[in-house]
């Protein structure tokens, strides 16, 4: 009983956070919400039995991922640039297309939902994890560590300062 | 017991919402945050059939995404950081040098 | 789903107003020692006017937090001004819950008494994971005051918080590897008891009288400093550069709000400090039975390691000058997180050749 209002609650957050980040202007105000929608993801978690991956997303996610995001949109600045309207005809299209594919996913999820759950406990905290990571998935581990270094060596590259820096104007009004 | 299926349509809510997102914004910093909206939806799929199926595998995929997405996050917004030196504009339609 | 335990919810709620109490009241019991400690070390007499040995200096403070007027920037993010102190608050008072902080004893009835809010089998974790969500409130501090010297005290700020969460996790890592589980419980039950020095000096098995484990707690020590902004590493609020950082903009209760904060976050980085490494409850060289005289030792003893750790965070702040921000960056990145993944590896084969 309480576990359905819990599901609701945070779902309902969910969603309508990730409504004002695909509707809201400004881009700080729609990080924000982001983080918000995915601290309600890592609830939701919790709710499928994966406390473990709960309290990940919310370091890895929502503590890392979009503070990365926020540093790039304060230290460009861009939060006082004005995003230009989108073309009438693309936003209509976009909207209509996405909301057809959700609704057919929405109705084709409900029509074969299922709801027999097998016997017994789900195991899935760090040890159990752990031990399968370092068993059956050793091999994809150790590429994932070998593609997060490749993406800080880019990341440190493209970032790197080539072209013109054009001098701070006095139009910055903070 | 929540069903399954329940969680099978907020996912597809919040990945209509990420499409819906991409296809109509122009902000480049708000196109990758969609992009990481999808991503997420994705990941709570993935959960729900774990738990669905009594499977450790589909947490040890989340596990993955969730590093490969920071990956992307970093080099993705690194592109962006250059693309903005280079042109001074968010609207990702200015990135058109290669267009034919 | 069947009835619900009710001495099982009243027991949780005395736990609860129990840790609240006590985290609500650290502020102004570290505001006097910080302000007594200060003077102490710089040989100045401190506030002696208000009570005996200035001991009300923090209502008289209180009373001015409250009756100060409560400004909102012209141009600042309205909402958001108003939530980023709200955000500091969060991890200060929700990562006590998972830290144990006396000895489980047994009630009259039979029923086993956990003093530990949530006894959740991932403890660590949520104590990383809120603290994580600690940066937000001070990146919403700096950006929405519309100030250039806000956005600068918050961006640098929660780049240091950011980096120094490395080491943090990566030094805690090394004392969990040895208790084999996430939760702070199994930490503190693996830490009671006593090992035997060439068979004459008896040691309290404490995770910091093992030799593999200093390097994680001074790694540890210090990025506790850093996590809470505190002296060397507060260039993010500090006071002769930065105007005052990240809080200018701030006054009266809001103001009130982040400096609460702080010394909540330093208390529960105390509380973690005793439970990873100087053994949580134990008392050492005592066997505490599971009655209630044993807990009540057990949170003297939890009590009196919390405040030798707050105190050498006051008196570090005192004595030791600031760090400067690119140096503080390198330290960061450049020492301790080395430092902390070489100490998981010695620890790992300590571990390995069951000396540990």
């Amino acid at each position: 009983m309480i576990t359905f209002a819990i599901f609701f609650f945070f779902a309902a957050i969910a969603v309508i956070f990730a409504a004002v980040v695909v509707l809201h202007r400004n881009p700080v105000v729609g990080a924000l919400s982001l983080v918000a929608s995915f601290f309600a993801l890592a609830v939701m978690y919790v709710l499928l039995e994966a406390p473990f991956l709960a309290a990940l997303q919310v370091i890895v996610y929502a503590g890392a991922i979009m503070v990365l995001f926020l540093f790039v949109i304060m230290l460009l600045n861009l939060q006082h640039q004005e995003e230009p309207r989108t073309r009438p005809v693309q936003q209509f299209l976009g909207y209509t297309t996405s909301a057809a594919f959700g609704l057919a996913l929405i109705y084709y999820l409900a029509k074969f939902g299922v709801t027999k759950l097998p016997e017994g406990p789900f195991v899935s905290d760090a040890r159990t994890v752990g031990i399968r990571m370092f068993e059956a998935y050793i091999f994809p581990f150790e590429m994932v560590s070998i593609l997060l270094l490749a993406a800080i060596v880019g990341a440190l590259i493209l970032s790197g300062r080539t072209g013109a820096i054009p001098p701070p104007t006095g139009e910055n009004k903070l | 017991m929540i069903p399954t299926h329940w969680f099978l349509i907020l996912s597809a809510i919040l990945f209509a919402l990420g499409v819906c997102g991409v296809l109509t914004r122009k902000n480049g910093i708000t196109i990758f945050m969609c992009i990481e909206l999808m991503v997420n939806a994705v990941n709570l799929t993935f959960v729900a059939y774990a738990r669905q199926f009594h499977q450790i595998h589909g947490l040890l995929f989340v596990f993955f995404v969730m590093a490969i997405a920071a990956a992307e996050a970093a080099v993705g917004l690194a592109i962006f950081i250059s693309l903005f030196h280079h042109r001074h504009t968010i609207d990702v339609d200015e990135a058109n040098l290669m267009r034919w | 789903m069947h009835g619900i335990d009710w001495v099982d919810v009243g027991l949780s709620g005395l736990k609860i107003a129990i840790v609240l109490g006590a985290m609500l009241n650290v502020t102004p019991i570290m505001v006097w020692v910080e302000r007594r400690g200060s003077a102490l070390i710089q040989d100045r007499p401190g506030p002696n006017r208000v009570g005996p040995f200035g001991l009300f200096q923090s209502f008289a403070d209180a009373l001015k937090f409250v009756l100060k007027e409560d400004m909102l920037p012209a141009k600042a993010n309205k909402v958001l001004y108003t939530i980023a102190p709200m955000f500091g608050l969060i991890p200060a008072l929700t990562t006590i819950a998972v830290v144990p902080w006396g000895r489980p004893f047994l009630l009259p009835g039979g029923r086993l008494f956990e003093p530990i809010i949530a006894n959740v089998n991932i403890g660590i974790l949520l104590i990383f994971a809120l603290a994580s969500m600690g940066v937000y409130g001070i990146v919403m501090a700096g950006w929405a005051s519309a100030n250039k010297y806000s956005l600068f005290g918050g961006i640098r700020a929660s780049a240091q918080m950011i980096s120094y969460e490395l080491s943090l996790t990566l030094a805690a890592v090394s004392a969990l590897m040895v208790a084999g589980s996430l939760s702070l419980t199994d930490v503190v039950w693996r830490q009671t008891g006593s090992f035997v020095l060439f068979n004459t000096i008896k040691l309290p098995a404490w995770n910091i009288c093992s030799p593999a484990m200093w390097m994680s707690f001074i790694v540890f020590f210090v990025s506790a400093f850093a996590e809470t902004n505190r002296l060397p590493f507060d260039f993010a609020e500090a006071d002769a550069e930065l105007v005052a950082g990240y809080h200018t903009e701030y006054s009266s209760m809001k103001f009130a709000l982040f400096f609460m904060s702080e010394y909540m976050a330093m208390a529960t980085m105390s509380a973690l400090i005793t439970t990873l490494f100087l053994g949580g409850w134990d008392v050492p060289w005592y066997n505490e039975p599971p009655t209630a005289f044993g807990f009540a030792v057990s949170v003297l003893a939890f009590l009196v390691k919390v405040s030798i750790i707050l105190f050498i965070f006051v008196w570090v702040r005192w004595t030791i000058p600031r760090l400067k921000y690119d140096l503080l960056m390198k330290l960061g990145w450049k020492v301790f997180l080395p430092m902390a993944v070489g100490n998981v590896v010695l620890v790992a084969w300590f571990i390995a050749k069951r000396w540990i």
